[in-house]
Formats: C-alpha cells, structure tokens, sequence
C-alpha cells in the first residue's frame, strides 16, 4: 500500500541567530520541515519531541556544544540511528577529524551557499532512503530464503470454517506482531496471534524467535496430552521465555485459539492480549483472557474460555495496530469502534475486507503499528 | 526534558512529561532506568500523570525495568494514571503485578514500611 510521502524533517541546532534563521528559511523554502534549537541540550530534546529525519548541528554553542551533543545521541539507541551532519565555521582537518569519529554522516562549513547546504542536504537523504530501501530488501529476501516467516503466506484450509487474516506491516517493514496456524489433526487446529513489545527489526527478530518457542511448546503439549488446551500451551511458552535470560527483556502479548471442528468449539487462552471478538448473527461479544504478558512471572494464570459455535459465528482476533489506530484528529478507533463496526457489518458482507476498507477510510492509510487481524468463521 | 529524573533517599523517580510515551521516548527511559539499575539503584518510582497515552514499546521498557530491580530486591511503583493509560495497564493485566498511587509522597512513604 503506497504510504503518502511527508515532507522530510530536520532539526537545526545552532546558536548563533543570523544563521540558524538563514539555514532555516532556505530549508523550509526547500519543502523540508525544519525546527531550531539553540544549543546541545534544547537539541536532544527537541530530538525526542520532534523525531527528525536529519540533524544538523553547530559545533561551538553555549552549555553542550555540538561533540557533547553527539555523544548523547549515540548513548540512545533510537536517536543515533538519525543522520547527524556538523555545520561549522572551522575548517581545520582536526575538527573534521573529531566529527567523523562521532558516526556523523557529513561536515558542512557555514560559509557554504545555501544551494550547496540543500544539495547536500538532499543528497543525504536521498542516500539513506536507497540504503534503507536495499537493506530492507535484503533482510526480507533473507528471511525468505532461510523460510523464516512471521505471518504465513497462505490461509489455512479446515472444513467447515473459513480462516483468513489480514496484515499489514508498519511502513512494510517486518515488525512484532506474528500469526501461525498449526493442525494438530484433522479435527483440531491451533491458531496463534501475537504482538512483540517493540517495532520494527529489533521486534521481527524477537517474533521469529517467539514464533519458533510457541511451536515447540504446542509441539511438546501435544506430544505430552491429548487435551488440547490454550492454556497449556501458553503455560509451557511462559515457563521457557521466562527462564530465558536472553529475552528477559522482552515482552509478548498471545492469543492461541483451539478449534474442534467436529464439536464446533474453540478454546480461546490469552496473555496480555486484546479480548477476543465473537460476532453472532448481530450481536458481539468480547471474551477477556486473564493471563499475563508471557515472561513476565513464572506462574502466568492462564485460563481457558469455551465457545459453542454457530454456522456464521464469526471469531476475531486482533493486535493493538487496530484498536490504536488514529484518525487525522488523533482520536483512536478503540475497541469499543471495532465491535461497533462489527455490528454494522452484514451477514453476506466479507468482514476483513470490509475493515481494510474502514480501516483505511478511518486512518487514511497512516498506521503507527504493525495492523493484525485474524478471522475465523464457521460455515 | 521529557522525562525529568530526581533522586529522593535512595528513590529514583522519573516524571514522564509527555502527552504520548511511545517508542523513541522509551528509549531514553530506558537508558536512564538501565544508568541508575547499573548504579545500584533498585527502587524507582514513575510518575505518568501528564501521559494521555502509552504504547507498548514504553510499557515494555516500564515491565522490563520492575523485573530487573524486583531481582535485586527492589520494586517499581507507579503514581497518576490517565483514562487511557490506565485501561492500557488494565487491558495488559499489569495492575495486578504494579504498586500504583495518586500522590508522590504516598508511594515515597510506601517504601519506608
């Protein structure tokens, strides 16, 4: 889905007034977003609040001067990731020297004309976009190759039910939310949701990983029982992630589903995760789980919900992309928006395609997180 | 600053003066959590009054930062919640494992028992 592209932001930090006001004229003029601050501190605030594309930073300022500045910024993990450019009156290699063991991206001297600020500006940007493009390209044909799969490519097929999700990555890159379908036997399907803490990268990988321990431990329940129960599962995946101290610090809401297809009952379990939405004829019903985030404690009280399902029931399982998603006013579509928009839904209508279409109307096409939605129907 | 940090007693507290504490915010509490962690600090105090609104990246590093000091002995109290925030840690089933208060003094005092 095309994303529509916002102007580039940059932060400028320089005290000396003159230029801070002539750099930011010729680069709002240049369509860039700019914003001012006047010295190291004010500039790692501003940093934070105003999440730039690009900072361009004096060297010589009052209180923390633009060396200080920097290191800073390589202190926060987000933050350094921010192309960082010195803008200087000095010209001496030593200084430019110091610059470059701080990771900066480039040195402009303020005697520069604008036109060369802004084509180097642009050159920067232009750079890192390619080199974020091809990097994201590697990593998924990486992923690929190695099978490594967070959110299956094809829909499960189990008589009688129809199940389908839809997802969408934040800005399509691989983020934390992963979906797995495991049959157990012809009659019983597990159907996983869940949502790493965390975006982007760093939450993909941990989703490969957590999807990885979720199978084993359905594997091994399984192996063990042939009571196939959600909260079992969820119980052997708390006790592993939370002995695992490589991932202690990571934290993972999942929603596993059981479904008996000759019986028509499924088994709903959750930890930390949003309720599960149960559409009947025109009514809706939540269903709460009660189970901590997974890793969080060693006993995480997860506990069973059993549903008797009707032909056109239809059950949905969500991560927070949906109930969190916002409007161009910044009000928030909440759960109470989702069961809303369910009810509204008609019985020959295709639900999920019908809230693509709301979704997209309601946050017209900006999503601030992964968007996960699983949708299970008897038929 | 955003997140303004004090030191009272032995207590670190952090004021989290954002409307949204989302994902680059919780990076700096988390660097500042992890400085005081590695010096020794175990008990902390955060004040989320001022926040509308919490995503699950900043709720992680609040989580992540409990289980850390809990291990040492220590605990993480949390003071001033919001409608949204607070159906946030309701919906995540955290209130049952966060000390929380309305009043700064009484979650100071509630260290001291």
């Amino acid at each position: 889905m095309a994303e529509t592209k916002a102007a580039n932001k940059i932060l400028l930090v320089e005290d000396e007034f003159n230029i801070a006001k002539l750099f930011s004229y010729n680069l709002t003029k240049a369509g860039y977003q700019c914003e001012v601050a006047t010295n190291g501190r004010e500039g790692y605030e501003k940093a934070i609040s105003f999440q730039p594309d690009l900072i361009i930073s004096d060297v010589m300022m009052p209180e923390v001067d633009g060396y200080e500045f920097r290191k800073m910024l390589l202190q926060n993990d987000e933050l350094k990731k921010i192309p960082f450019v010195f803008l200087t009156a000095k010209g001496e290699e030593d200084d430019i020297l110091q610059g470059y063991d701080l990771e900066i991206e480039d040195y402009i001297l303020k005697t520069s004309s604008p036109k060369v600020v802004l084509a180097k500006v642009s050159a920067i940007l232009k750079t890192l976009e390619k080199e974020r493009s091809k990097v994201v390209d590697e990593v998924s044909k990486a992923a690929d190759s190695m099978g490594v799969k967070v959110v299956p490519e094809d829909f499960p097929i189990f008589d009688g039910f129809e199940i389908k999700h839809w997802h969408q990555p934040h800005k399509n890159v691989p983020g934390g939310d992963f979906i797995d379908y495991i049959k157990i036997d012809d009659d019983n399907i597990v159907i996983v949701l869940g949502d790493t803490m965390g975006k982007r990268w760093g939450a993909w990988y941990f989703a490969v990983a957590y999807a990885g321990y979720v199978r084993s431990a359905t594997r091994f329940v399984l192996e063990a029982t042939k009571d196939y129960k959600p909260s079992t599962i969820l119980q052997k995946v708390n006790e592993s992630v939370f002995k695992d101290e490589r991932i202690s610090d990571v934290f993972i809401t999942l929603s596993i589903v059981i479904i008996n297809k000759s019986q028509k009952i499924a088994h709903y379990s959750g930890a930390g995760d949003l309720p599960l939405f149960l559409k009947s004829k025109s009514e809706v019903n939540s269903f709460i789980s009660n189970g901590l985030l997974l890793g969080f404690s060693q006993s995480g009280e997860y506990q069973d919900h059993e549903l008797n399902l009707q032909t056109g029931d239809e059950i949905f399982l969500v991560t927070d992309g949906i109930t969190e998603a916002r409007n161009s006013n910044g009000e928030m579509f909440r759960e109470e928006g989702f069961i809303e928009f369910l009810k509204n839904v008609s019985q020959n209508q295709d639900t999920l395609e019908e809230l693509k279409l709301k979704m997209q109307e309601f946050t017209s096409g900006n999503y601030d997180d992964d968007v996960s939605v699983i949708k299970i129907k008897v038929i | 600053m955003e997140i303004i940090e004090e030191i009272i007693d032995d207590i670190v507290v952090e004021i989290v003066n954002l409307d949204r504490a989302t994902l680059r915010e919780a990076e700096d509490l988390k660097y500042k959590t992890t400085s005081k962690i590695n010096a020794g600090y175990n008990k902390f105090i955060i004040d989320l009054s001022n926040v509308e609104f919490i995503d699950s990246t900043f709720l992680g590093v609040i989580v992540g930062t409990l289980k850390k000091v809990v291990k040492s002995g220590g605990d993480l109290k949390l003071i001033g919640f919001q409608p949204n925030v607070r159906s946030m840690f309701e919906l995540t089933r955290l209130f049952r494992v966060f000390e929380t208060y309305t009043e700064l003094q009484e979650a100071i005092r509630s260290f001291h028992k």
